[in-house]
């Protein structure tokens, strides 16, 4: 197996686990870590975390794919996941996917060529005050609308 | 004790008894998938919903406690709506193929909604959730994804029972699929109980795939030959073919369980079987009538008991035989034959697999058995060096094999012996080298007990009378002894056992009434 | 007009522990510690605190349900999941006033005799999660958590766990489940997690909100809290308000407040001059209202008087000129998308119904649609192991049973009358 974390992954993968109280409830912190450190859970990144806290890839896997976000598959450098429920489809979610769709010349669910940008619709992501509303990486974008969208990427090339 | 009502009528119960369970034993079905007695409660299929009074909303039946004056009704139209409903919903993501489907006949799925009159689901969608088509997917066992009903028994079976995990659901909602992880097949050796507690067709027996539709099969209760766990199964046969052996639930021996191994064990009733009695002379095989094969082994015996003494005959017993038979057998050997020489063979390692659970490393079903009937393994030793001093003439010997002599050496040592008579089942390296092969019934064709490592005496059952020629091990141990004089009257292992019981301390008592279906322990504690 | 929890969100410094301290911040759990337990307990019965989750339990009542031994340690789980579509106000309270729910967490832990906190953030909450975590880093250097808390032999651990992507694991058994590291799937109960929940321990879980009422509860007492609100529904609550209002947002207003004035006077009204056509009160999960039913108090039992809920406070403004059978698609997708898979009639029929609005709404429903959907709904309501069937059932239910028209409209004349579209 040639997947492994990097050191400071490692120190951070110890004191996680200090906080439970056994190596299961570890398992979705886990992933996140190999997440971050490998960018997608790859089925070696899989069954690499399940070694590392002794269950089977099976139930590790059983694990990743019950949450949306782990990426099984690999992502853009950019992950764009635009809220497709209703109060943002009350304020123009879905004309907002169809630019941003335009925009990249991808579909939802698919990565630009360049591997740049991923495009996902997610369900609703808690920030319904400030409608329409895409999460890109770990920072949320609000009160979209087409130009600033369009500032935004202009921003991430 | 807590009493309720259920459908009307008053029940006791003990205490932590669940709905379903309560219901079980006074013979009301209450249908589902999910709940199965020897995993924990999942409560996921939702088809045992009953009416229990004072709750608004219905209940399911597999995990909900008795409490005293507690009032269930499972027949009402309510309950019967409600069922059908969850059976319809059930129906839209399955294929409805049952007559290509292996699991057709015990299928639960298919069970339940001819009961319920449904045929196909009218909120059934043309495009139904694809999934994965049949794989292999290790051990005994293919998967057919796309049957799956999501009940999670085989996931808690393997997280409960084995501790291997090697399935899980992946994903969620209507896309969560039944699945191992890729490159990571079943590694446990308890696969073939994944196709019992699967409800539909999903996880099938890759060994008895399609060999032969269930309605076809009969079935006897009986004890799983393969080791000296002795789990209770049921021997599934259609006319003197035997085509599967299933787990019959016994708590304190193998619960609903039992492993891989011992599931091909029926195939010893098929396959390199002794069918007609042979004898040789003059280095020719010869098959002989029962009579006269009988009557030669006899004389054979005889003449030697005559010409060189009592002590130049052995008897060696087999642990694979039935306390019935062993017990017979050391009568011929110290009140008929009177010869101290009667050991038995230890066949204890087999392929020496074992685990904590189930697979005990003697193989054999009966070592218990025989030796509380007093028949020593260190006299086998005894009769081995008696045989390579050649002081033994003449050999009964009971089974296939020598003790786990390979071939060669059985063949070398009975090559020593002038007169060698074989009772068995099997082809094998004995009945090549014997003068007189009296061939005996396979663990289907007769009935007796066996006594287990835990000193359980455990009845087996005939499913159907010996094929070809076979005969019942009793059978040939009272014509041989009769021949040489004895007078024996026993007829058939009940008779047996009725004089085990009242001339061997360990079985003191017992009857076949009194072990029942799931047996005693000998001696108290053997 | 008394506010329980914002008084100082406007004030960007308020999430650090020496502006909160300053404005009167720890003070509570000082109190506290000097109080009996069951005192601590009683106030909050007192205070009719209403679970702020959603399904409005009685926070005091629900801690009664801890075994009385102490033999198991307790746990303490604080839901931070806030999934609940139309809701996002416990990120508020996360961002702008963290150290209301740690001070909240110490109160509680303390009257529970609970030594162990988990706050279970929702994946997508990554800054969120930065933000709480860096607030109890600095509640520990301060002793207000960890070992012997200010002087006291009374010890805390606090740890964040996040979320990975799954509306389900708001329900609280799916949230323990995913806490020990499994696929959030609810459990059965009986046994209840005051019995046996997170590691097989007695636990309690409550919403952030429901947490972050506990210091001014403690430091006013009960009665007054009460007294904010209405009978058996005490305090104020956070009101979230989305869809094309002039000014969405949060609003902590007294429970009881009408929906009219929360989204005409708070809200500020539609824009553009619409007009209101519907409103989901409590969260997607909550039946759906005309426009001629707002006239409500919001609190938990006048909006089940009129055949709603309050659920997680997370009002939804539907104008005139949307589509009633696409708002319901969009909400049952979320179902189907987020059922958990364990149950039959929730798995299979979240699926169907998200796949026959579908249908209806692109103009290819069937005579009978309508009804197989009601009949659906039958046969999921009330059956399954968590609500979260029931929560799909009520929007659908109550959209038909209000907007029928719209829904034949599209069989008849076979189009969206819309054009598909919001
Ligand atoms: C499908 C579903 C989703 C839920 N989501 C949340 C949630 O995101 N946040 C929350 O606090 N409670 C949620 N709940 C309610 C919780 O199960 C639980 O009642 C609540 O956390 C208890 O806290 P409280 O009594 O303080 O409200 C949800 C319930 C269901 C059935
Ligand atoms: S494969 Fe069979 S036993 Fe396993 S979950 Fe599916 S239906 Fe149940
Ligand atoms: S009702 Fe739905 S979400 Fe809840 S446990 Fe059942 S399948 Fe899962
Ligand atoms: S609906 Fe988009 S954030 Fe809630
Ligand atoms: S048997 Fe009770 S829910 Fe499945």
């Amino acid at each position: 197996m040639s997947l492994a974390f990097s050191e400071d992954t490692r120190a951070r993968h110890e004191r996680m686990l200090a906080r439970y109280p056994n190596r299961e409830a570890a398992i979705l912190p886990t992933l996140h870590l190999a997440q971050r450190e490998f960018g997608h859970l790859s089925a070696e990144a899989i069954a690499y975390v399940a070694s590392l806290l002794g269950f089977t890839p099976a139930r590790v896997e059983g694990v990743a794919t019950f949450y949306t976000m782990y990426n099984r598959k690999p992502v853009g450098k950019y992950h764009l996941q635009v809220c497709r429920n209703l109060s943002c489809s009350l304020m123009g979610a879905e004309h907002l996917i169809e630019h941003v769709a335009g925009r990249l010349g991808v579909r939802p669910g698919e990565t630009t060529a360049d591997g740049k940008f991923t495009l996902s619709t997610v369900e609703c992501l808690g920030s319904c005050g400030t409608a329409p509303v895409m999460q890109v990486n770990d920072d949320y974008y609000e009160d979209l609308s087409e130009d600033k969208v369009d500032a935004i990427l202009d921003g991430l090339r | 004790m807590p009493n309720f009502t259920l459908n009307g009528i008053s029940v006791d119960v003990p205490e932590g008894t669940t709905v379903l369970q309560a219901a079980k034993t006074v013979g009301i079905e209450i249908p589902h998938y999910c709940y199965h007695p020897n995993l924990s409660i999942a409560g996921n299929c939702r088809m045992c919903l009953v009416e229990v009074e004072k709750f608004p909303k219905l209940q399911i039946a597999c995990n909900t406690v008795v409490t005293e004056g507690m009032v269930v009704k499972s027949d009402t139209e309510k309950v019967r709506q409600a069922v059908t409903g969850v059976l319809e919903l059930m129906l839209i993501n399955h294929p409805v193929d049952c007559p290509i489907c292996d699991q057709a006949g015990e299928c639960g799925l298919q069970i339940y909604y001819m009961k319920y009159g449904l045929h196909k689901s009218r909120f059934a969608f043309e495009d139904k959730v694809h999934k994965k088509k049949v794989q292999d997917i290790g051990g005994q066992i293919v998967l057919d994804a796309e049957r799956c009903i999501l009940c999670s028994r085989c996931i808690r079976f393997l997280q409960e029972v084995t501790g291997t995990s090697e399935l899980e659901f992946f994903r969620r909602g209507d896309h969560s699929e039944i699945s191992i992880f890729p490159g990571r097949p079943l590694d446990n050796q308890y696969t073939g109980n994944l196709a019992d507690i699967c409800p539909v067709g999903a996880l099938t027996s890759k060994d008895f795939r399609f060999k032969c539709r269930v309605w076809f099969l009969r079935g006897t209760r009986s004890i799983c030959p393969g080791c000296a766990n002795g789990c209770n199964v049921e021997a599934h046969f259609k006319e003197d073919i035997v085509y599967r052996l299933k787990p019959r639930r016994n708590d304190d021996v193998n619960r609903t369980w039992m492993c891989d191994p011992g599931r091909l064990e029926y195939k010893k009733a098929n396959e390199a079987r002794l069918l007609t009695p042979v004898v040789r002379e003059n280095g020719g095989l010869k098959a002989e009538a029962w009579e006269a094969a009988l009557s030669f082994a006899a004389f054979r015996l005889w003449e030697t008991v005559e010409a060189h003494g009592a002590a130049s005959v052995a008897v060696i017993a087999s642990p694979a035989f039935s306390n019935e038979e062993l017990y017979l057998a050391r009568k011929l050997a110290e009140e008929v034959l009177r010869t101290p020489n009667v050991g038995f063979s230890p066949r204890s390692s087999g392929n020496g697999l074992s685990d904590d659970f189930l697979i005990k490393a003697d193989k054999n079903p009966n070592t218990r058995g025989a030796q509380l009937l007093g028949i020593s393994e260190e006299k086998f030793d005894d009769i081995v060096r008696k045989i390579e001093g050649g002081e033994v003439k003449a050999l009964l010997v009971f089974g296939n094999e020598l003790a786990d002599f390979p071939g060669e050496r059985t063949a070398e040592l009975l090559s020593r012996v002038p007169f060698v008579a074989q009772v068995g089942t099997n082809e094998g390296a004995v009945s090549l080298a014997a003068h007189a092969v009296l061939p005996s019934a396979s663990f289907v064709e007769r009935g007796g007990t066996f006594t287990n490592h835990a000193g359980r005496v455990q009845r087996f059952w005939m499913g159907f009378p010996p094929r070809g020629n076979a005969r019942g091990g009793i059978e040939i141990l009272v014509g041989l002894a009769n021949r040489l004089g004895a007078g024996w009257t026993f007829a058939g292992e009940a008779s047996v056992f009725r004089a085990i019981a009242r001339s061997e301390a360990p079985f003191a008592g017992m009857s076949y009434e009194s072990l029942g279906e799931l047996g005693q322990i000998a001696g108290g504690k053997g | 007009m008394e506010l329980v929890l914002t008084t100082h969100f406007g004030n960007e410094r308020y999430r650090f522990a020496e502006t909160y301290e300053q404005l009167g911040g720890y003070g509570a759990l000082r109190k506290a510690l000097s109080m009996p337990k069951e005192e601590i307990v009683a106030e909050v019965r007192k205070a009719n605190l209403r679970g702020r989750g959603g399904a409005g339990f009685p926070a005091g009542v629900k801690w009664g349900f801890l075994p009385k031994d102490l033999s198991r340690p307790r746990i303490l789980v604080i839901n931070a999941d806030e999934g609940e579509p139309g809701t996002f106000k416990d990120r508020l309270i996360m961002t702008r006033g963290p150290h209301l729910l740690i001070e909240g967490i110490a109160i509680t832990c303390y009257a529970l005799e609970a030594h162990t906190c988990y706050v279970y953030i929702r994946g997508e909450f990554v800054r969120e999660a930065e933000i709480v975590q860096e607030a109890i880093d600095e509640a520990t250097a301060k002793g207000y958590l960890g070992k012997g808390i200010l002087g006291t032999g009374f010890d805390l651990e606090v740890t964040v766990h996040l979320g990975a992507g799954a509306y389900i694991c708001g329900e609280e058994t799916s949230l323990i489940n995913s806490l020990e590291g499994k696929r959030g799937w609810p459990r059965v109960k009986p046994p209840f997690p005051a019995s046996v929940g997170a590691f097989g321990l007695p636990t309690i879980v409550n919403n952030v909100e429901t947490i972050a009422d506990i210091p001014w509860i403690v430091t006013h007492g009960g009665e007054k809290f009460a007294s904010l609100g209405v009978e058996k529904d005490g305090g104020t609550r956070l009101i979230c308000v989305s869809g094309p209002v002039k000014k969405p947002g949060v609003y902590e207003l007294p429970v009881g407040t009408s929906l009219r004035s929360i989204i005409y006077e708070h809200a500020g009204g539609l824009r553009d001059g619409k007009a209101l056509k519907a409103v989901i009160p409590g969260g997607s999960s909550t039946p759906v209202l005309r426009a001629d039913e707002i006239d409500v108090g919001f609190d938990i039992e006048s909006m089940q008087k009129i055949g709603t809920m309050a659920g997680s406070g997370g009002v939804i403004v539907i104008p005139e000129g949307t589509c009633m059978v696409r708002a319901l698609s969009v909400l049952m997708n979320f179902y189907a998308h987020e059922s958990c898979g364990q149950c039959t009639p929730c798995r299979e029929g979240c699926g169907w119904l998200a796949k026959v609005l579908h249908r209806i709404e692109n103009g290819q429903g069937r005579n009978g649609d309508v009804e197989l959907i009601l009949e659906v709904c039958d046969n999921m309501l009330g059956r399954t192991i968590c609500p979260l069937a029931d929560a799909a059932v009520m929007p659908a239910q109550s959209f038909i049973w209000k907007f029928r028209e719209e829904f034949d409209g599209h069989l008849r004349e076979k189009k969206c009358p819309y054009g598909n579209r919001f």
